[in-house]
């Protein structure tokens, strides 16, 4: 298991490192001066030069690159170049915002998606299968930014029951997740389909085998073997995929953030692209890379304690 | 007997987790006027040498004071502001005296006259490299004659410096003492001591800025408590949230017009505004078919711009007469070619040799309205056989192709752009001249007579004379068959009916210390 463990961890790191050159590669390969870009009309010849010398742009790209790797792996992102502020500070403060929206929204996927799913496999071929079926497909197809938009225009508008933009005041834990509820619920609809949708699969499959069936002839309440038993096999791939799924969730965040005029680390790259804040995109795309590899380890790490015939696979 | 929780303890304590949930903040409970309107981008520098956008421009305005300020409403104009006295005594020395007992937030004294000269001078400073040094390039020396009184001296006579300087962000106070008592001498967010009429009580960085009345300000007070400055990065987002009653004021997409004109949200109007900024569709006239000038009088012809209008803006856009806007001094009655005549565009490149026509381009920036503008001008072009390949571009691939060394801007047919500009008429023509070719002049217009007119009309006092030069500026742009005008564009905002707004006549900025409740 540590061995495994290491080597996951090695391979997380390699998958961080060319994730890097990639991305650095690509922002600087994109035709233009950087520093003219970012300038504008404005800058005159020195600003220009100012701006080059700063950010090191008249060296090589591969030292430039090199620079920013080592530079990152000091936890030194850089500096904002507009209010000159670290950008690993800057990335940190929209992090927990990230983390509190994703987290809330793939707890709306598991609160709704693997009751949905038991039930639909305990009564397979029913009406509750059918209509759970319909509804998990039709959450899968509609993007989450159309079921933001809907929200928003029937909760906060219509209703006015929800707040319709921001994050809350800092310091008032309730009136922020007041402020969570319509953006997470946007975000984790789509995961719900699809974790009813495995659960159901893969519960039936487990109602199918000997255990199960063993138990049904001891005469176990129908809903302990469920639960109980058939539960504990069928959602292991599940947590899979919550690994996965949690990492999605960080990217899709992107599109909720700037719906729901949430901060986040979405939000942050999506205006720093607009105003060519390379330093900021870089961190936070870095960031972002690094807690997507993390999760999608931390869901493989999971799933080889929970399950012993992974172990013994390894 | 165990302890009994009752029913009504049960179903009251949601119900008050609830409803301090959603309590109103802090401010509107305590009673304050608030204003809540919504910026575009973030608040990133108040440094007025270093600012980077409009948003920064509506804080600046509220937290410090020039001599003078650009005045609201729907026509271009200063007045007064921190200057009790301020006149233009000859054409290179403006003479001014300061209102005396303006004071500095944490206890910086007063406002003087050194202030002034410090301010400019650091602005025009080379060593300094602010990004508006331009602003400044003219400033000889401010010279201070007493602790209110000065007399700032130019190098050469500049009109824009009543329009474009010190009615803006460029022409504000910064206090000497706390801004050279700071490492570097320079700050971002964090202005050491303002004068305005507002002070800042609050910044989050990239949500919100909260500004609450200056009480140290000697001037007129102003109507709301506290504004607080929301950022909303997407215009949709900004119209919900409007709708929600979040915000009290935004600027909404120029495409969500007709709609909101048969029907604003409940309680609000619509403020629809003629903008400064142009759009226009250029020719490279240096190499391929448009070095012809037949073949670019040509498409002068055949461009039906009030379709591409229609497309685009959907009616809400008027057609520009030019660069300079119907609101500001230079600007061209008419067109010289007013209408389409697709036949005299036909005859045009028959005698050029094309009357089956040739492929081109039409490069834009990669957004629906360039895009939308880009495909109507290639179906309109079509008609007279021109067939035009729409190229969305990035703004920085754009200015390096121009600019490319190599000759890779031959491969460029025609651009749609658009510029912003500030309320003196030399921004518009300050990109075409010769020396901007390869920079921002793309179309490669190479014309000594109007480099010398743009530098005369800088310095020209004689309004009416300055304006005429203006106007034979663009006829020049016109005749040289290298630019089709179209439009100028204009700002949308909505704004709830309890608040009575005041903002610059282009809509872009809001004078926060004038709004007033209804």
């Amino acid at each position: 298991m540590l061995a495994y463990a290491v080597n996951r961890l090695a391979l997380a790191c390699l998958i961080v490192l060319v994730a890097m050159m990639i991305l650095f590669s690509l922002i600087h390969l994109v035709p233009g001066d950087p520093a003219s870009i970012v300038l504008g009309t404005r800058a005159t010849p020195e600003l220009v030069q100012a701006f080059r010398d700063r950010m090191g742009l008249d060296q090589p790209l591969a030292v430039q690159l090199f620079r920013f790797v080592m530079r990152s792996v000091q936890g030194d992102l850089g500096r904002d170049l507009f209010t000159n502020q670290p950008v690993a500070e800057v990335v940190w403060r929209e992090l927990p915002h990230t983390f509190a929206l994703a987290g809330l929204g793939l707890g709306w996927s598991v609160l709704l998606g693997i009751p949905f799913g038991c039930l639909s496999a305990a009564f397979r071929n029913g009406w509750i299968d059918r209509v759970a079926g319909v509804v998990a497909v039709s959450a899968i197809a509609v993007p989450s930014f159309v079921v933001a938009i809907y929200t928003l225009l029937i909760f906060a508008v219509g209703l006015r029951w929800f707040p319709a933009l921001g994050a809350g005041p800092e310091g008032q834990p309730l009136v922020q997740l007041w402020h969570l509820v319509l953006p997470s619920f946007a975000l984790g609809l789509g995961w719900v389909g699809y974790i009813c949708r495995l659960v159901r699969a893969s519960m039936l499959e487990v109602l199918a085998e000997n255990h199960i069936r063993t138990a049904r002839a001891f005469g176990l309440p129908p809903r302990r073997i469920l639960f109980t038993y058939a539960l504990k096999l069928a959602i292991l791939p599940t947590v899979t995929l919550l690994g996965t799924g949690t990492g999605r969730l960080l990217s899709g965040a992107v599109f909720i953030e700037i719906v729901f005029n949430r901060p986040g680390v979405g939000k942050l790259v999506v205006e720093a692209v607009n105003t060519r804040n390379y330093p900021i995109v870089l961190g936070a795309v870095l960031v972002t890379t690094i807690c997507f590899v993390l999760c999608t380890l931390a869901s493989d790490l999971a799933a080889a304690l929970l399950d012993p015939r992974v172990r013994e696979k390894l | 007997m165990s302890p009994r929780l009752p029913r009504r303890a049960v179903l009251a304590a949601p119900a008050i987790i609830g409803i301090s949930a959603v309590a109103p903040p802090e401010a509107a409970a305590q009673g304050l006027k608030v204003l809540k309107t919504r910026s575009l981008l973030d608040v990133a520098v108040l440094d007025p040498a270093n600012r980077i956008s409009v948003t920064d421009g509506d804080v600046m305005r509220a937290i410090f004071a020039g001599l003078v300020t650009q005045k609201a409403g729907d026509t271009w104009g200063w007045e007064k502001d921190l200057a009790v006295e301020i006149e233009q005594s000859d054409a290179t020395h403006i003479r001014f005296q300061l209102r005396p007992g303006v004071p500095w937030t944490n206890g910086f004294g007063e406002v003087t006259a050194d202030d002034v000269k410090f301010s400019y001078e650091r602005i025009a400073d080379p060593v300094f490299k602010a990004a508006y040094r331009t602003d400044w390039d003219f400033l000889d020396h401010v010279e201070v004659t007493g602790p209110h009184s000065g007399v700032i001296v130019l190098k050469r006579p500049f009109v824009p410096l009543w329009s474009s300087t010190l009615p803006t962000a460029s022409g504000q106070i910064l206090c000497r003492k706390a801004v050279e008592a700071l490492d570097g001498k320079k700050f971002t967010l964090d202005p050491p001591a303002t004068c305005g009429p507002y002070k800042i009580k609050k910044l989050d960085p990239r949500r919100s800025i909260t500004l609450e009345r200056n009480p140290l300000w000697p001037g007129r007070k102003p109507a709301y408590d506290e504004i607080q400055y929301i950022q909303i990065v997407d215009s949709n987002a900004a119209e919900i949230a409007f709708q929600a009653g979040e915000i009290d004021f935004t600027q909404v997409p120029l495409s969500n017009v007709p709609r909101l004109r048969k029907a604003a949200p409940a309680g609000s109007k619509l403020i629809v505004t003629p903008s400064l900024a142009y759009w226009w569709l250029g020719m490279q006239s240096e190499a391929g078919p448009f070095a012809d000038i037949r073949v670019r009088k040509a498409v002068q012809y055949a461009l039906d711009v009030e379709m591409i209008l229609d497309g685009t803006f959907l009616g809400v856009a008027e057609r520009a007469t030019g660069f300079i806007a119907p609101s500001l001094l230079g600007a061209r009655k008419a067109n010289l070619i007013a209408k389409p005549d697709k036949a005299k565009a036909r005859a045009l490149l028959a005698e050029a040799g094309l009357a089956s026509g040739f492929k081109t381009n039409i490069g834009v920036r990669n957004s629906t309205e360039f895009l939308s503008a880009a495909q109507i001008a290639a179906a309109s072009l079509a008609e007279v056989g021109i067939t035009a390949e729409v190229i969305p571009f990035d703004a920085g691939q754009q200015k390096a192709l121009a600019g490319d060394k190599n000759g890779r801007w031959k491969e460029m047919g025609m651009m749609i752009s658009r510029f912003t500009m500030q309320p003196d008429p030399s921004w518009a023509t300050a990109w075409f001249v010769s020396s901007q070719v390869g920079e921002w002049n793309w179309e490669r217009f190479r014309s000594p007579e109007f480099d010398r007119l743009h530098e005369e009309a800088k310095g020209e006092l004689d309004t009416a004379k300055r304006a005429a030069m203006y106007v034979r500026m663009q006829d020049m742009l016109e005749e040289s068959g290298s630019y089709v005008f179209l439009t100028n564009g204009a700002t949308a905002s909505l704004c709830r009916n309890t608040v009575k707004p005041a903002l610059s006549p282009d809509g872009q900025f809001q004078m926060w210390a004038e709004f007033a409740p209804a």
